[in-house]
């Protein structure tokens, strides 16, 4: 494919081997990520969203590949403007890669060493890739922190001394200190409280203009998606199940599972007390999936095709992408300020 | 039904501090409010503003080396004289017949609150056995007709099974079953929906609001999550720092904010719909480390209205103001009025 998209995501699979009995014999896969494909425009926020165990989290770390896929592809522009193919690269070959993408994760209370200085955790990533070392690298952390918001005298002090939200910056810092080109930002808000949670989105916004960075922004917050993300992708058991501008997604879409998932969130305005669609059970186990469609045991307009038939994804309008039989006949409800 | 009879529950100038080694936090510093009968109210706040030690304080479930320091905490029973449950003995018999039974809680982690070792039916038994005369063949009926209420399949079957083999809705399903058995006049619910999905949460809110309809009890929804407030509850307690800032009717509170601190909390969510509208507008700072307690008011170092010279010297008062509305910031005199307005 020539297209001029940073990461282009063909038919990737993530299946995790059950293991059971003496010998560990596989008897099953949990099929985590089951035939995603994805573009990733260069400059662009792409929002994932879904509930938990849909696959959300694999889908980023097999992109920043902690994981190896059990199939499919995972096409990489470089800074030539080559093509590389991720998924199949070795370790020792991955290493110029792991410069250009990088990660910023949930919990900023867990990812970060607690023996470690703040200047070993920015730091390490030069000294790892023998970007500076010395008094070249304690200059560039200080440089660093002070565009994440935090004072470069606090460096040699240990993560317990900060906050959450201040951790959430190191975080960041360590993540930009390579200058990558694409940044998974997996839950990065989640765990801050609201008054804290704004000055990280808008931290990122602005990182984003000043060092254009692409995003892919994992969440499970739908309105900090609406506010951060260009783009989004909802999952659903290892699928996808619809992606498109946000602005369409939101206020009009495609899939009965978005549509739900939507109604879902509670408004914070008492006087808009909206339309609730209630989903009967639960997110099927991705382990033993439904035969067909796997949101049909929820769904409200599922009939004979849908408990058969797996949709695939398919462009309903200009960059609207939706895997579902009848998502050019249903008239679904978006959500209205 | 008149004003003094539906009073459920009045929280007056309560404090809650845990004396450490590195000195005294002040988990709650005055918390001032009421619950009536059958109403849902809820208590938001940012993460150590004092919201789930003011829940504990009231069913004296506080660890040491906390300890309700002063203030009194009114427990109203129909037709007798209230109780102050800061006073009675967190072991006596008085406090562990009234937690249970007459005030209930669920928690924010159903796999942690629950035993792992033992079968949902016989964790709702054992809080039925504890507090009602009955046989232990009908604390299983009991216990079984208790979780077809709260929307479990199969209750016969899932009655004989371990938090474990359950999902992390129908674990909290579980949680609210136990909580309601024995009929509680106040529910209270520290974080219920915090651990679960959006579409999951949807489940549980519509569940314990058409059981507090069947049950006739008042919920007390601590959570920092402001949809959940506003779709679920009529009163509202904003707290910061240990400190109520303000008490309002929910349509009040989100429309017509009294306290700097409510407007920019409202200010700084991303609302569904409206995200695009420009950049959020977060509080500066951040909340301050307990054991240094800003001087004056708490929130003047992040208050865009903060008044030089007052604020971080005088500590506000609770403000009732004629509506039934309280807030705690000096901006509004002991009269009522808005300085400026009126």
């Amino acid at each position: 494919m020539t297209t001029d998209d940073l990461l282009t995501i063909t038919d990737l699979k993530m299946h995790f081997p059950i293991r059971k009995g003496f010998r560990s014999q596989v008897v099953g896969y949990v099929k985590a990520v089951d035939d995603v494909s994805l573009a990733i425009r260069p400059g662009e926020t792409l929002g994932l969203v879904g509930e938990s165990g849909c696959g959300k989290t694999t889908v980023g770390r097999c992109i920043a590949r902690a994981y190896t896929p059990t199939a499919g592809q995972i096409l990489f522009k470089d800074e030539r403007g080559q093509d590389v193919n991720l998924a199949l690269l070795a370790e020792a070959a991955l290493k110029p890669y792991r410069r250009q993408i990088r990660m910023i994760f949930q919990d900023p209370y867990a990812s970060l060493n607690p023996r470690m200085t703040v200047l070993d955790i920015v730091g390490e990533p030069l000294r790892v890739h023998q970007v500076a070392q010395g008094k070249a690298l304690e200059e560039r952390v200080a440089s660093l922190l002070k565009r994440v918001g935090l004072r470069p005298e606090y460096m040699r002090r240990y993560p317990h001394a900060f906050s959450g939200g201040q951790r959430q910056r190191i975080g960041i810092a360590r993540a930009l200190a390579l200058e990558p080109r694409l940044v998974i930002a997996d839950e990065a808000v989640s765990a801050l409280d609201v008054s804290v949670q704004a000055q990280i989105l808008n931290l990122l916004e602005e990182l984003q203009d000043e060092f254009k960075l692409t995003y892919i922004f994992i969440s499970h917050d739908l309105s900090v998606v609406e506010y951060i993300a260009d783009r989004v992708a909802v999952m659903y058991v290892g699928k996808l199940v619809e992606v498109t501008d946000t602005g369409r997604l939101f206020g009009a879409p495609k899939h009965p599972y978005t549509e739900a998932l939507l109604s879902a969130v509670p408004k914070p305005d008492p006087r808009l007390k909206s339309k609730r669609i209630m989903l009967e059970g639960d997110v099927a186990d991705p382990a033993r999936p439904p035969a067909g469609c796997y949101f049909h045991p929820r769904c409200h307009f599922a009939q004979e095709q849908c408990q058969t038939e797996v949709p695939a994804l398919r462009e309903v309008g200009t960059g609207h992408w939706v895997s579902c039989h009848f998502a050019h006949q249903l008239q679904l409800q978006g959500v209205t300020a | 039904m008149n004003k003094q009879t539906d009073l459920l529950l009045e929280v007056k100038a309560l404090r809650t501090h845990f004396l450490m080694d590195e000195g005294t936090v002040k988990a709650v510093e005055g918390a001032d409010f009421t619950v009536r009968r059958g109403q849902t109210v809820g208590v938001v706040g940012e993460s150590g503003c004092g919201k789930s030690v003011t829940a504990f304080s009231i069913l004296q479930l506080v660890e040491k080396p906390g300890r309700i320091v002063g203030g009194e905490i009114l427990w109203y029973r129909q037709g007798q004289a209230p109780v102050d449950l800061a006073r009675l003995n967190p072991r006596g018999a008085e406090m562990r017949a009234i937690r249970g039974a007459e005030i209930a809680m669920i928690f924010q982690e159903p796999m942690v609150s629950l035993s792992p070792v033992h079968t949902i039916g016989a964790q709702i038994s054992e809080v039925i056995l504890l507090h009602q005369r009955c046989t232990k063949e009908e604390a299983r009926r009991l216990s079984t007709e208790m979780l077809g209420k709260v929307g479990i399949p199969h209750p016969e079957q899932r009655v004989d099974t371990y938090p474990f083999q359950l999902s992390g809705g129908m674990r909290q399903r579980a949680m609210i079953a136990m909580a309601l058995s024995c009929n509680p006049s106040l529910l209270i619910a520290d974080e219920p929906t915090t651990a679960l999905d959006v579409t999951t949460q949807a489940q549980i809110m519509e569940l314990m609001l058409s059981l507090q309809h069947e049950f006739g009890m008042a919920i007390m929804l601590i959570t920092h999550n402001l949809g959940v407030v506003a779709e679920t509850c009529q009163q509202v307690i904003v707290m910061y720092l240990g400190e109520i800032v303000e008490q309002s009717p929910v349509d009040a509170l989100f429309h017509d904010p009294l306290h700097p601190y409510t407007e920019a909390l409202l200010r700084s969510i991303p609302v569904l719909g409206r995200s695009k509208a420009g950049k959020l507008d977060p509080i500066k700072g951040a909340v301050p480390d307990p054991y240094n307690r800003p001087p004056g008011c708490a929130f003047h170092p992040r208050c865009a209205k903060a008044m030089a010279g007052r604020c971080e010297v005088e500590r506000p008062e609770l403000v009732y103001l004629p509506d039934g509305r309280t807030v705690r910031c000096l901006l509004y005199p002991r009269a009522g009025a808005k300085i400026g307005e009126a």
